[in-house]
């Protein structure tokens, strides 16, 4: 059965009188065209962000980390939560290129590749944070297992904080050969189609040599499978094991079973809603509205609220068993310091920010409405910071001994630190959509002829027709073309 | 086509035998199980089996939920199998709420400590909870979520029943599916606000009414979660096997051998969640669950679940072949359902009667209920057709490629 249907009643991924070579000129124009003015605004703004935030960490390097404002109390302060913070907003590239693959959702061909890209950009961001974190920065490899003549003094492997170098880098090298792979086949398209003899040579390079032989689809095929299956645990396990960082711990708050699947679902939302962020602009910006249609950030628009209504039911189940459990310390954590006290701000803006506000999206005008989208994806960003911030300064800042207990703000070069991840999120990411195809077009034209606007045109001859009418169909359909049909079995 | 299901007599046979034994355990429990300790084991078998069952049948309503939610067209061949297994609902919902009445009003103080007023006025832990665990709490709860349950169940039911008498247009297609999203996104969200949390905290979890996690609901979803999958598989298989479902294919028995394994691993994740930060953290007042199940009489049966559980699944269901055939699909499918069957006594038992013993009482009660819903489930395939012609994803359904 080799043919192309799709309900009528789905809308189109692809809006649009579109053929192959339309889909490539869409896609690839723009990285051959001189970039706009709005451009270069943009990377300059993200570089003055970047030297902004190198220069803050070279301040905390030079006098140590004692210009942060940690304290008895608060060992870990704004470090740690855009550490978090940045680790969480990397999830929706893996899930979106593992588990919606396996869930065969077609739409993900359109947002996947600038989603990918940003799951490598945030990683790359939450990794400077422990690494800076440990003061002494030129010593950051002895968190790496190699035998040594320092005893030989090993690393701690009962540490979740080793688990997490472990799981983080594995993630950042998996995510990377997918997503580079991904790109193999569309940078032989830049390179077949490049005027100058610099851009041929370069994305020549960046091809390895792609041909499109059949030889080289099978081996692409194989080779995104087997990438796939490897990143899908890693969906799972890179927040199980940052969850891990606090839940093993017995300090109230952080000490709850329900973390992991509560904080990968919270990574979840997170990502989805920068993929929003960042998505809305580029289809304006490089007018791929046909591609990155209303219908994308609907389906994206139903995983936010879908993942933050599951992020809400841990946050009462958390409230309520604090209560339940009876145990005076974790009552007070969650009643007396988070949910009321001088940190609670924090708490109220996080429960707005998270719960509240994407239940917007349980409509359908809501999920098609681009402003509101993109306020949405900003709100949820901002409550996903303050659950990380919540969770990690709310839990620490009263500790067992009142005489401890102080408040807590951040001061400049911990405020700097983190505007340079954004100078080094955005200088990345505003290379990667002038230098890179921003949505994967081999991808794109795989599912043309299913979702593709014209091509379902066709099918709705099929409509009226019973589902016998239809069966039938397809079994006269596959005598005329048998060898066609076995070639399509053989394959599948 | 052999759209309409006709009830076997050697199925409804079977029905009948099993329910035979499932009523004949339970006289012979009766008297077996007496006292004030004997009869814990009584009823701690009838809660356990009858909690399991019901939520693995409203596993269907959830399958018939989530699936619509998420516009999926590849499950619509087979959505009236769900459907029939989703309205023993109501018959074991009523089932089970007669037994937690029972055990709270007869209060059987060895089910649930919180149910003796001397006893919570003596310990501070339970007088401290007894806003939530109290009688009229439990009572509400039950009556209102079963309630919903069945209600939401019934009504997914009879529109889907309604909707073969409409047509093929667009313009109905899109009423059918506006009308399921509907209702399918509040009973979602039902659904998550009990068997997501309240529900397995009140007729489970309190039965250890000091200890308290806050996976405990979302590890229960997942165990009812999968075995409901298998649950489907084996009535998918049973109708293929005599001739029905012809548009159903081995595609779509993939489909849901993938399903059986994505979940199989999806529990595990769960339950290591769970236990590694509780064994991890080792405060009295969280290990107190485990002592008995790993360190006491019940260790063989905790590595035990865990085998057959995580490990058969996962190995067994790797291989893309296993998925694709019926007969290998329907032994997995009875090894899950089996596994988190043993899943939910290893729940139970440690906190109610304590001691390991072979479970010939509750393994009796367990056929009882199957005969049951063997019974229940084929009744209905009777009252409709077993293909919903009008749903406009059916045809993605026929053309479905895994």
């Amino acid at each position: 059965m080799h043919l192309k249907y799709e309900s009528t009643l789905r809308e189109p991924l692809v809006d649009g009188e579109k053929n192959y070579h339309q889909v490539t000129e869409d896609i690839i124009s723009p990285i051959e065209a001189k970039p706009g003015k709005l451009w270069y605004v943009g990377f300059f703004i993200s570089l003055l962000l970047l030297a902004f935030g190198a220069f803050s960490v070279t301040w905390e390097v030079y006098y140590g980390t004692g210009v942060w404002n940690l304290n008895k109390t608060i060992g870990w302060g704004w470090d740690i939560t855009n550490f978090v913070w940045w680790v969480g907003i990397g999830h929706a590239g893996t899930l979106i290129s593992a588990i919606l693959l396996l869930f065969r959702q077609g739409w993900r061909t359109g947002v996947n590749r600038a989603a990918e890209a940003m799951t490598i950009f945030a990683v790359m961001c939450a990794g400077q944070f422990p690494i800076f974190h440990m003061g002494r920065v030129w010593m950051a490899f002895f968190v790496l297992p190699y035998p040594n003549t320092r005893g030989p003094l090993w690393v701690n492997f009962n540490s979740p904080l080793l688990w997490d170098v472990f799981a983080i880098s594995t993630y950042f090298t998996v995510s990377l050969l997918f997503w580079y792979s991904g790109l193999i086949p569309d940078f032989a398209t830049v390179r077949d189609r490049a005027k100058t003899k610099l851009r041929k040579l370069l994305y020549g390079i960046a091809s390895f040599g792609w041909t499109g032989s059949t030889k080289h689809w099978q081996r692409h095929e194989a080779l995104s499978l087997v990438l796939a299956g490897l990143s899908t645990p890693l969906v799972l396990s890179v927040h199980t094991i940052v969850s891990f960082d606090f839940a093993t711990s017995v300090i109230p708050g952080w000490h709850t079973t329900i973390f992991p699947p509560y904080f990968v679902a919270g990574a979840i939302f997170s990502g989805f809603a920068m993929v929003q962020t960042l998505l809305i602009i580029v289809r304006k910006v490089l007018n791929l509205e046909e591609y990155i249609t209303m219908g994308h950030m609907e389906a994206m628009n139903k995983v936010i609220v879908l993942t933050g209504s599951v992020v809400g039911c841990a946050y009462l189940t958390e409230l309520f068993m604090a209560w339940y459990a009876a145990v005076p310390y974790e009552f007070d954590t969650f009643y007396k310091f988070r949910a009321a006290g001088p940190l609670g701000w924090s708490y109220w803006i996080m429960m707005t920010c998270n719960v509240i506000t994407p239940q917007v999206f349980w409509f359908r005008k809501m999920r098609r409405n681009v402003a509101v989208t993109f306020v949405m994806s900003i709100i949820v960003n901002i409550g996903m910071w303050f659950e990380r911030f919540v969770i990690i300064c709310t839990s620490l800042y009263r500790d067992y001994l009142p005489s401890s207990w102080g408040y807590y703000r951040p001061s400049w070069p911990e405020v700097g630190f983190y505007m340079g991840t954004f100078g080094l999120f955005f200088t990345c990411f505003f290379l990667f959509a002038k230098y890179f195809p921003v949505i994967a077009v081999a991808e794109i034209k795989s599912i043309l002829k299913t979702s593709g606007e014209n091509y379902k045109r066709g099918m709705e001859q099929y409509e009226g027709q019973s589902a016998e009418q239809f069966e039938k169909g397809l079994h006269h359909d596959d005598h005329h073309h048998d060898t066609h049909g076995a070639v399509a079995h053989a394959h599948n | 086509m052999k759209d309409q299901f006709v009830v076997p007599a050697r199925l409804k046979r079977t029905s009948f035998v099993l329910m035979g034994i499932g009523l004949l355990t339970l006289l012979i429990g009766l008297f077996a199980f007496h006292g004030e300790h004997g009869s814990t084991r009584f009823w701690a078998g009838l809660l356990q089996n009858s909690t399991f069952f019901l939520l693995i049948v409203l596993a269907s309503t959830f399958f018939i939920g989530a699936t619509t939610l998420a516009h999926g067209g590849w499950q619509i061949g087979f959505r009236r199998v769900p459907e029939a297994i989703s309205m023993a609902v109501p018959y074991l919902g009523a089932v089970l709420f007669v037994i937690l009445m029972l055990i709270v009003f007869l209060e059987k103080e060895h089910i649930y400590h919180w149910i003796n007023a001397h006893h919570v006025a003596e310990d501070p832990i339970l007088s401290w909870k007894s806003a939530f665990l109290n009688k009229g709490m439990f009572t509400g709860f039950a009556a209102v979520t079963i309630g919903a349950w069945i209600l939401f169940t019934i009504k997914l039911r009879r529109m889907s029943i309604e909707e073969d008498g409409w047509d093929l247009s667009p313009a109905t297609g899109r009423r059918i599916i506006w009308r399921n999203t509907v209702m399918c996104g509040g009973f979602i969200v039902i659904y998550a606000l009990s068997v997501g949390s309240t529900t397995p905290w009140l007729w489970l979890m309190s039965i250890d009414a000091h200890w308290y996690s806050t996976m405990y609901s979302w590890y229960t979803f997942a165990s009812t979660w999968v075995s409901g999958l298998a649950l489907i598989t084996l009535f998918v298989v049973y109708l293929k096997r005599n001739g029905y479902l012809p548009m159903v294919n081995e595609e779509h028995l993939h489909d849901l051998g993938k399903f059986c394994f994505a979940f199989s691993i999806f529990w595990t994740y769960l339950w290591f969640s769970q236990y590694m930060l509780i064994w991890y953290a080792n405060m009295p007042e969280e290990i107190v669950y485990f002592k008995p199940r790993v360190w006491g009489e019940w260790r063989p049966i905790f590595f035990l679940n865990l085998l057959i559980n995580f490990i058969t699944p996962l190995l067994y269901l790797m291989k893309r072949d296993t998925k694709r055939n019926y007969s290998s699909m329907v032994f997995i499918s009875i090894v899950i359902i089996a596994g988190h069957w043993m899943d939910f006594w290893q729940m139970v038992g440690p906190g109610t009667y304590k001691e390991l013993v072979f479970p010939w009482y509750e393994l009796g009660l367990g056929v009882g209920f199957v005969g049951l819903i063997i019974l229940l489930v084929a009744n209905q395939l009777t009252k409709a057709a077993l293909v919903p012609k009008n749903h406009p994803y059916l045809k993605e359904s026929i053309v479905h490629h895994t």
